[in-house]
């Protein structure tokens, strides 16, 4: 094949400065919420802050997985993922409000001293969740991902320049495994500080792992919206091909029926063992208002896009799964609302920072990954499998 | 030779490879037959399109085996656990639906499993001890390095010469008659 540069197209200009203009618009917006009325403005900063999180680190570790088992899949959204992995610098700058602000709104119950005399905290706990001890280790997740970041990045980089290394190419598939572990470890702890700890005598074993396929989900997700976007125009115009997309689909649905399994587990266990200080989670968001929510939750974060995900024909259709997609992300922020807000209330509606301020982070970290899609070709042409990855088959 | 027809299954020719197979296949659709299989020794990648198989039932009655599996689990369970047999179990109630998901879930699979399974082989009218071309010496390498066209007499354009010199031309390394018995 000739050297090809694989440019973005227009459109991913123009979608870095109509997202940026939604976000910078919608962020002026927040910020009269954050002065305001801050006990409003933080559970719904959380809340968007862990689905943006989903996005970026979602794809850090799509793009270990890639190397470590190289599909055609991963090959084609491999830029992309790239791109939105390397978005990180800004999510860590979104966490900073949360850092130096946000926490007296959202962790009274173990940082107010007169609310942690009523909570029955073990002296683990309370030695645990600390006010130093939160900052220091969200500097340490930040630090192990931006790490990860940097080191697949680079020999990413490397391998456009050199596509005849072998040992590059051993190396990305000798990291990725340990990498993987890493990133999940780091996130496990990082769900437990940042939303376990809401309610900080509660605790589940499985946790981290609702989150680490949530942000599976989400990334996925995201990477079929976009590609089915950028194959609309040069030059990736006809190297997107339906067994691509069939692909991308199988995973989609697999990621959701991980998820759904992961979250009946917890729920299994839980209401198996019937314990009062475990109960407690289920008995603020199955019943009331939020068992509406639950419900939501389940039929179209799971049985709907599950069921849809099932059919052969949808999976390859370019039109309706990039739909379901997006409906899956937005899914995505029902469910962070169901598993952080009924800390804060019990009615379970969404107040209007609830939609400005996803609006705010989103706007301005699309735009940010349509920048850094800009930056490198569209597809990762050092790759030795790209070839075979973009190669026609079908007649 | 029209005559003979009710003995003859139909007509194999041979190919070397699976590339000239699907041009060979190709051919013989745009010739207009119909009545074709292809046998080869391995998964040809493109072959079933070559062809113009059209989907199968199969997925739907694997649908179909993995509802009734799902919905008769729990409805199973349901049945035990709620009507004819109802346990206090810790004060939950009767219908204790989550802890009825894991088998249901089970069920599913196994439902679902079974239908592809025997789906397929009752699609295929698999078992089949004897197929006729087997009576063609040469077709046993169709599980070692040959791949094998045979255009079956039922085939409405059927002619046994005609048909034979066709392939002759599709660059078949030997073409045979098939006979029925």
């Amino acid at each position: 094949m000739t050297a090809q540069d694989y440019k973005a197209p227009e459109s991913v200009g123009r979608l870095q400065q109509s997202a940026l203009a939604i976000g910078g618009i919608a962020l002026i917006l927040a910020l009269f919420g954050a002065v305001r009325s801050p006990e409003l403005f933080y559970p719904s900063y959380l809340m968007s802050f862990m689905l943006i999180l989903g996005l970026a680190l979602g794809s850090l570790g799509l793009v270990m997985l890639q190397h470590l088992t190289s599909g055609h899949w991963g090959i084609i959204i491999r830029r992309p993922l790239e791109s939105a992995m390397r978005t990180l610098p800004l999510v860590a700058a979104f966490f900073l409000p949360i850092a130096f602000i946000g926490m007296k709104y959202l962790y009274g119950a173990w940082l107010d001293p007169e609310k942690v005399k009523k909570e029955p905290l073990s002296d683990f706990q309370r030695g645990y969740l600390t006010h130093n001890g939160y900052l220091t280790r969200a500097v340490m997740y930040f630090a192990t991902w931006l790490l990860l970041m940097f080191i697949f990045n680079r020999l990413s980089r490397q391998q456009d320049a050199d596509r005849e290394d072998r040992a590059l190419r051993r190396r990305l598939n000798m990291l990725a495994g340990p990498g993987i572990i890493v990133y999940v470890f780091a996130m496990s702890f990082a769900a437990i500080d940042w939303v376990m700890s809401l309610s900080p005598h509660w605790a589940s074993t499985i946790y981290g792992f609702l989150f680490v396929i949530g942000q599976m989900i989400s990334s996925m997700a995201l990477m079929i919206a976009v590609v089915v976007l950028l194959a609309r125009a040069e030059p990736l115009a006809g190297i997107l091909q339906k067994r691509h997309l069939h692909d991308l689909g199988k995973l989609l649905l697999a990621f959701v029926m991980l998820w759904a399994y992961f979250d009946f587990s917890q729920l299994l266990i839980i209401w198996s063992g019937n314990q009062p200080e475990e109960i407690s989670f289920y008995r603020t968001r199955l019943y009331g208002e939020w068992g509406v929510v639950a419900v939501i939750v389940l039929v179209f974060h799971f049985f709907v896009p599950f069921f849809l995900l099932l059919s052969q024909d949808v999976k390859r259709n370019a039109k309706l799964l990039p739909k379901i997609a997006v409906w899956l992300i937005f899914m995505r922020l029902v469910d962070l609302f169901w598993m952080t807000r009924p800390e804060f209330t019990s009615r379970a509606v969404p107040t209007w920072l609830d939609i400005v301020l996803p609006l705010a982070l989103g706007g301005l970290w699309l735009g940010f990954f349509a920048f850094n899609l800009k930056q490198l070709p569209l597809l990762p042409v050092g790759d030795p499998k790209l070839e075979e990855a973009i190669e026609h088959h079908e007649h | 030779m029209i005559l003979h027809r009710s003995h003859i299954y139909g007509v194999v020719g041979e190919f070397e490879t699976p590339e000239k197979l699907i041009h060979a296949v190709e051919k013989v659709r745009e010739a207009g037959y119909r009545r074709f299989e292809a046998y080869s020794p391995f998964p040809v990648e493109g072959l079933s399109q070559a062809m113009g198989l059209k989907r199968n039932l199969v997925p739907l009655i694997t649908l179909i085996g993995g509802l009734t599996g799902g919905i008769g689990g729990f409805g199973f369970q349901y049945w035990v656990a709620a009507i004819t047999y109802p346990l206090n179990i810790g004060g939950r109630p009767f219908n204790s639906w989550p802890a009825f998901i894991p088998v249901t879930f089970e069920l599913t699979i196994l439902g679902a499993s079974l239908a592809a399974v025997f789906g397929m082989l009752a699609l295929n009218k698999l078992p089949q001890p004897h197929h006729p071309v087997f009576n063609v010496h040469r077709f046993s390498h169709a599980s070692t390095d040959r791949f094998f066209i045979c255009i079956e007499s039922r085939d409405a354009k059927f002619h046994l010469a005609e048909t034979a010199r066709f392939l002759q031309g599709l660059e078949a390394h030997h073409v045979s008659e098939v006979s029925d018995d």
